[in-house]
């Protein structure tokens, strides 16, 4: 065993990381070469793009579009389905020999069971679901589930119900009252929550006068929303006695010191591997030397250390 | 996985020059062995200024040419490549034509220069257009540097008046392919003016797009056989393939 200068690995919400850097839904492609060793170096685990149940073809018109330190997307969660995932791309993910966690598209009550049915059949390939309640619940009002703590702790209660392993709840900042719904999560069984997910935004071609985006608004990702995803980090880490992964503008190792300081036990980053395939190296280097410097022996212990 | 395994990386390059040719047009010239290794005509990079976090994307940018030489030091940049399937790589196994046309559209000319050299210099005929005035220095360096070009602009400024489907002809030879790079609007004409050799015609696709590896799905557009992403699983297609009339509007 080579000994490590700097421990960073973490255990949270069932899973145990070599590193704390997790690579956010909807980022990382099912291209072979990317899922080897020599791809992820400091990568400590992966969350897969989007499961639905169906296949999903995803949002017509512009779907990315550059802003001041970030970006627009509107993709529209597509995907092939469950079944699409568990036969091409289950194998690949299982190849990257790093825990992952399967993004799950919450949808209607019967889809988001049925998708869950179906993992479990597979259940010893999967370590971990994260639960995306991001998504408008089309059974209800059509606001998204995770706008309300009752929506958040129902969304949860369902999966909870479906999934005795792992559950990770990836919170939405649209939330009005962070807290309530990182605590409706807890109190409906997640064993970890992700804080958080893109923030609405939109744009405005002057040209043509009319909204980029055909769905008008659009999620908005990169460093720009950094300062906010760590309030809601904060704010979470506040409410709750379960673990919380900061997620929302990361692209470096100070960002993910932050993180860490304000109560996140690991990290997820998403827009920065577009433009930075070595980020994770980079981040898992910046904070070993960080954790030496500083003469701490694990960055778990530095887990809300900020907190004041 | 349609990547065909060869993912890009990551590079830090040095801009030895940049030629401009217009107000918003630029030759960039760029020391990075790695890619001018491995590149072929048709793949693009995403180049990004080496620091900081704005502008925050990479822009696509065709690989016009490669070569090895000296490099003076200059600016940093990064630079990801190569990206995606090219004229020769996109063919999966389909064997090079007798004849190809070279038909680009304004910058398009790039990728197709590229090609040419790839080509051994054999084209059957060099066909590009620009908008006209206003574009005197890049039709400056098309001269300089395709032999045989039949320059076309639309206000009849520069060459003849006229656009690159003016000039190409009204059937296509059985033996012929054309190689097209420009704006969308040129390579759906091209498409509609051979609608039954599409398949001998390889588009080369521009798409506004995030990550240039495959994970944003920023770039898909319909083909026949499902959504493809502009940036790895093209962008060089057989015109036939696309979805023309599904195209989204970006």
């Amino acid at each position: 065993m080579n000994s490590r200068p700097a421990d960073l690995s973490v255990s949270l919400g069932g899973l145990d990381l070599e590193s704390p850097v997790i690579i956010a839904s909807g980022v990382w492609p099912y291209e072979s070469e990317l899922w080897r060793e020599d791809r992820l170096e400091g990568v400590g685990a992966l969350c897969t793009k989007a499961v639905s149940l169906e296949a999903r073809r995803g949002n017509d018109g512009m779907r990315v579009f550059e802003t001041p330190c970030g970006m627009l997307n509107s993709i529209g969660l597509q995907n092939g389905g469950v079944r699409s995932f568990l036969k091409e791309y289950l194998p690949l993910v299982k190849g990257s020999n790093r825990p992952f966690l399967v993004n799950l598209v919450m949808e209607s009550e019967g889809d988001v069971r049925a998708n869950i049915a179906l993992l479990r059949e597979s259940s010893s390939s999967i370590p971990a679901i994260e639960l995306n309640i991001s998504c408008p619940n089309v059974d209800g009002d059509g606001m998204a589930w995770g706008m309300t703590p009752e929506g958040t702790a129902h969304a949860t209660a369902i999966a909870r119900e479906e999934w005795a392993g792992p559950l990770w709840v990836k919170l939405t900042p649209q939330a009005p009252d962070i807290a309530a719904v990182a605590k409706a999560a807890e109190q409906s069984g997640a064993d970890a929550l992700v804080c958080g997910n893109t923030w609405l935004g939109m744009a405005m071609d002057i040209r043509r006068k009319r909204p980029v985006f055909q769905r008008v608004v659009a999620g908005l990702s990169g460093p720009a929303v950094f300062p906010l995803a760590l309030r809601t980090v904060w704010q979470a880490a506040g409410a709750v006695t379960i673990p919380v992964v900061g997620c929302g503008g990361i692209a470096g190792w100070e960002d993910g010191a932050a993180m860490i300081l304000a109560g996140a036990s690991a990290l997820e980053i998403g827009s920065s591997l577009f433009t930075d395939f070595d980020l994770p190296r980079k981040i898992t280097g910046g904070l070993r030397a960080w954790l030496a410097e500083e003469k701490e022996p694990s960055l778990a212990a530095l887990v809300g250390r900020g907190r004041v | 996985m349609t990547c065909g395994g060869r993912a890009p990386r990551d590079y830090s390059a040095r801009i030895e020059s940049n030629r401009l040719l217009g107000e918003k047009t630029g030759l960039l010239t760029v020391l990075c062995p790695a890619i001018a290794a491995s590149a072929e005509p048709g793949q693009f990079v995403m180049v990004r200024p080496g620091g900081g976090d704005d502008p925050f994307l990479g822009r696509p940018l065709a690989v016009a040419s490669v070569s090895h030489g000296t490099f003076t030091l200059g600016d940093e940049l990064t630079v990801r490549g190569p990206i995606g399937q090219g004229f020769f790589s996109s063919r999966e196994g389909l064997p090079l034509p007798e004849k190809v046309i070279l038909a680009g559209g304004a910058v398009g000319a790039a990728p197709l220069l590229f090609a040419l050299e790839r080509l051994g210099g054999r084209a059957e005929r060099t066909v590009m257009g620009v908008a006209g005035s206003g574009w005197e220095d890049f039709a400056s360096w098309l001269m300089e540097v395709f032999p045989a070009l039949e320059l076309y602009s639309d206000d009849g400024t520069l060459g003849i008046k006229g656009t690159v489907l003016s000039g190409l002809p009204e059937e296509l030879p059985g033996n012929t392919e054309v190689w097209a790079c420009g704006p969308e609007g040129m390579l759906r004409a091209l498409a509609a003016k051979y609608p039954s050799d599409g398949g001998r015609i390889r588009v080369a696709l521009e798409a506004r797009m995030a990550c240039g590896m495959g994970g944003c799905l920023g770039c898909v557009i319909p083909t026949r056989s499902g959504q493809k992403r502009v940036c790895v699983d093209g962008p060089v297609f057989a015109a036939s393939e696309v979805l023309w009339n599904e195209f989204p509007s970006r």
